[in-house]
């Protein structure tokens, strides 16, 4: 888990800027002065409200996307730069993989492009299909697959080459409790081997439970930064029209309501 | 040169995964069928009727990959963010780009190759039902240079997908852009030299003439590439012009794609 001591930085976001064009006329503020940094060894978590820019802010670390202004720096390297994937995984939103290949297929694909020979490669396979739960269905093309199983097989795909920093946009989008509960373990597993971990997310007590550090973006900029043991002490806790909202859900609804003002 | 392989491989496998080869096969033995059929009616020139009609065929199995299997693999990829299951390794644009094309072609080469493949076994088919004496005509290394030059033509409209797909977003919109190139493409030929000769009472304006100018040095020729009819006559092309049309081939293919991998470099993935 992360600590105080550990402060080399792999991920940051220097005062980042994109603008998308929605229409001819009509452009959209994605990013505006994005600015934190992620240290080695800890899980950070981005919550946000819908439009808040999180995605925009992830495809932009894995160069898909490429930022208007400010700088990204991942472990040392421009995310532009294919070389810097060697030590990240990416798992997208709504993952989409080859619809007639299978997992199988997706992991062969993995290990090629990161230098694996096929002798390694078929055990590292088994273990990643086994991790993930889908050895009963290693040979069935993605197309037949569930979307929690595809988000599963993607998150297999990520983990392949034992990524320094994982990278996830919702990875718990889609799953059901059970497909929850695997992947958190495996989020958590990952990080106690000293991974750092970023990640978006709407689900808040799974970011309260999983995360060193929590963001709270909104209107395409970092709102605040907030320690899960902070949330603890400080009295966050609050009722609405008699619902009781845990410490994070009330801290995200009263920062999201001071930006918006 | 690994990771382009890689993409090769995994667009390989996903567009054979699409059934395409049963739907192939299935019209080899139709074109067999058809070929052994019509040409019969057509006493004395049963060899021209068969070789035209298969390396037709040939060339229509071979126009199917650009049209729907290119546009579907490529735009789908890009429209679905199945790209990011690929750039998300250390691959880049570039790789990616060099990559769908190399599977692409590959996929092309296959088609085609069973396609030839029925073609001769027509031809074989022929021979037995009709008589040898029939047959005098045929040469396998026209054959093979109409086949060749048609897979070539396949690999010029398959770079110019890529392009289309690197420019827009719409699947739709790139298949009728590649539509438009194809058309173009068989026919500019023929309006150069339309243009080229005088005709009494018929003026053409100088807009029209730069214009055609202009179309003819962007747009690839894709009639040169058209070698049927010399195969059906048992025309061989002489070595020296074979490889002249096969260089402006991959000529075309190089500058094609180092469009399509400036326009990608720039482009959002979002």
């Amino acid at each position: 888990m992360y600590t105080n001591f550990m402060k080399e930085t792999v991920i940051t976001y220097d005062q980042v800027f994109k603008t998308y064009k929605a229409d001819i006329r009509i452009k959209k503020k994605a990013l505006t002065g994005l600015h934190f940094q992620v240290q080695k060894g800890e899980v950070f978590g981005v919550v946000g409200p819908n439009g808040a820019g999180k995605s925009t802010a992830l495809k932009i670390l894995m160069g898909f996307v490429r930022a208007d202004k400010g700088n990204i720096d991942l472990n040392g390297q421009s995310p532009t730069n294919p070389a810097s994937h060697k030590f990240v995984g990416f798992l997208p939103e709504n993952p989409c993989l080859y619809e007639h290949l299978t997992i199988i297929d997706h992991l062969k694909f993995c290990a090629r492009v990161n230098g694996y020979s096929s002798q390694e490669s078929v055990q590292k396979i088994q273990n990643l299909i086994d991790l993930v739960d889908l050895s009963h269905s290693a040979t069935i093309p993605i197309r037949r697959f569930s979307k929690g199983m595809t988000q599963r097989a993607a998150l297999a795909c990520a983990l392949f080459h034992e990524p320094e920093i994982l990278i996830l946009d919702e990875p718990m989008s889609g799953l059901d409790p059970l497909g929850r509960q695997l992947v958190i373990e495996i989020i958590r597993e990952y990080n106690k081997k000293g991974h750092t971990i970023l990640f978006c997310s709407h689900i808040l007590t799974d970011v309260e439970r999983m995360c060193d550090r929590i963001g709270i973006m909104c209107n395409g900029k970092l709102a605040s930064i907030i320690k899960p043991e902070e949330l603890a002490q400080n009295v966050y806790s609050q009722t609405t029209n008699g619902e009781k909202k845990t410490p994070l859900e009330s801290f995200f609804l009263k920062t999201v309501e001071e930006q918006s003002l | 040169m690994n990771n382009i392989f890689a993409v090769i491989s995994i667009t390989f496998k996903e567009g054979l995964r699409q059934r395409i080869l049963y739907g192939v096969i299935i019209s080899a033995l139709f074109v067999m069928f058809f070929a052994v059929l019509f040409s019969g009616w057509f006493m004395r020139d049963i060899s021209k009727i068969i070789l035209d009609f298969c390396l037709s065929a040939v060339s229509v199995g071979g126009l199917l990959i650009p049209f729907f299997l290119a546009v579907n693999l490529l735009s789908k990829d890009i429209e679905r963010k199945t790209i990011y299951a690929i750039l998300a390794k250390p691959i880049s644009r570039t790789q990616y780009i060099l990559g769908k094309f190399g599977g692409l072609i590959a996929l092309a080469a296959v088609v085609m190759s069973i396609l030839s493949a029925s073609s001769l076994v027509s031809v074989w088919i022929g021979k037995l039902l009709y008589g040898a004496r029939f047959f005098t005509d045929f040469s396998l290394l026209a054959f093979t240079q109409a086949v060749l030059m048609s897979w070539l033509s396949v690999a010029v409209l398959i770079a110019l997908v890529v392009v289309w797909c690197c420019v827009t977003t719409s699947a739709f919109l790139a298949t009728l852009l590649t539509l438009f190139t194809y058309i173009i493409g068989q026919t500019i030929d023929d309006v150069v030299r339309f243009l080229s000769v005088d005709t009494v009472g018929v003026e053409i304006s100088a807009t029209v003439e730069k214009t055609v100018q202009v179309v003819k040095y962007i747009f690839p020729n894709l009639a040169v590439f058209d070698l049927k009819l010399q195969a059906a006559h048992n025309v061989i092309l002489p070595f020296g012009e074979f490889t002249t049309i096969g260089m402006y081939g991959v000529c075309y293919c190089i500058v094609a794609l180092s469009l399509a991998v400036l326009i990608f470099q720039k482009r959002d993935l979002a």
